[in-house]
């Protein structure tokens, strides 16, 4: 009898409904894909991420000098689909949880990640390669810290030279 | 008289949607802004209305593909000055994922001033709210500025 009342009685307990947000912050889930941040510490410009971009929001434009790379990222383009913190090696992109986008038409442009990201510089000859970054040394250059720092063309005659002092390889060591 | 009258009409600001060769995501996302009494826009005094006449915050979503594009230029010169425009999404101003499709031309950017830019895939409705409150303080401002010049 009277359903209604019981009803009545439990939204009456429960308050509104209505989510007080322009008032007191919404809540937002933790795994809430929000927009892209980069972290320029981290980044080694290896361009998966403008690779796997659904939305083409990403650009690594070389600087005029050649010192470095702008890291562009639009976030008036990314469809926080999270791709490129998926495929991202290092950790650099992460999506974060922050939705508060709205921006006015002047701003349009300018509403994106954008970092320079400089070269690194082979420890031996000074040639250009792919910055290496402390973050990364640390996590991946620990097996050989000496040859980690190097261009392809050092490393590649460090490790003739550690197999001259070791001697020839042997034919089954070889094969 | 006017600015009286412009103080108590930012007070319900009515809202139309056009849909622009959206994928539908915004448009469900929009509707949920409105309708469901988690969000309710219309504690603001926000009202959609169907006719392009009678708005003043006008929401865009979708690339505005080919097809559709004259006919929402057409809808779009019928809305009254001073209108406000908000892009729902990221397609209305960038294209998103359909940048360079074979329907879709030029950016809505190219054709219809935006003032106010909701990012987003679709943007959540929250975000929504927030862009149009932020549209009605633009419009607020160009009321105000209507009325100083008028006299």
């Amino acid at each position: 009898m009277l359903p209604f009342l019981k009803i009545l009685l439990r939204n009456v307990l429960l308050g509104p409904s209505t989510d007080p947000f322009p008032f007191a912050p919404a809540k937002t889930h933790e795994n809430f894909r929000g927009c892209a941040v980069h972290d320029p510490e981290k980044c080694i410009l290896c361009g998966i991420c403008h690779h796997v971009c659904a939305a083409g929001a990403i650009q690594l434009r070389p600087s005029e000098d050649g010192s470095g790379v702008q890291y562009l990222l639009w976030h008036n383009s990314c469809v926080f689909c999270g791709m490129c913190a998926h495929y991202c090696p290092t950790g650099a992109l992460t999506m974060s949880t922050d939705w508060h986008l709205v921006h006015t038409g002047e701003e349009m442009l300018s509403n994106c990640i954008s970092d320079f990201i400089p070269f690194g510089k082979c420890a031996q000859c000074g040639a250009k390669i792919q910055p290496r970054p402390k973050a990364i040394v640390d996590k991946l250059g620990a097996r050989s810290p000496g040859r980690f720092l190097l261009c392809p063309q050092c490393k590649r005659q460090s490790i003739v030279k550690n197999v001259a002092q070791v001697g020839p390889l042997s034919r089954q060591e070889n094969s | 008289m006017l600015p009286f009258l412009s103080k108590l009409a930012t007070r319900s600001p009515w809202i139309y949607r056009i849909n622009a060769g959206s994928c539908n995501g915004c448009d469900v996302e929009m509707a949920t802004t409105a309708l469901i009494p988690r969000y309710d826009v219309e504690r603001f005094g926000c009202k959609y209305c169907g006719s392009p006449r009678h708005a003043d915050v006008v929401l865009i979503s979708g690339p505005l593909t080919l097809r559709v594009r004259d006919k929402v230029l057409r809808v779009y010169d019928e809305i009254p000055h001073p209108k406000v425009t908000v892009a729902v999404g990221v397609c209305p101003v960038s294209g998103g994922c359909f940048r360079d499709g074979y329907s879709v031309g030029a950016d809505i950017d190219h054709y219809i001033p935006l003032d106010v830019i909701v990012p987003g895939c679709p943007p959540r409705p929250q975000a929504i709210m927030e862009g149009v409150l932020k549209a009605v303080e633009i419009w607020r401002a160009r009321l105000e500025e209507g009325v100083c010049s008028h006299s």
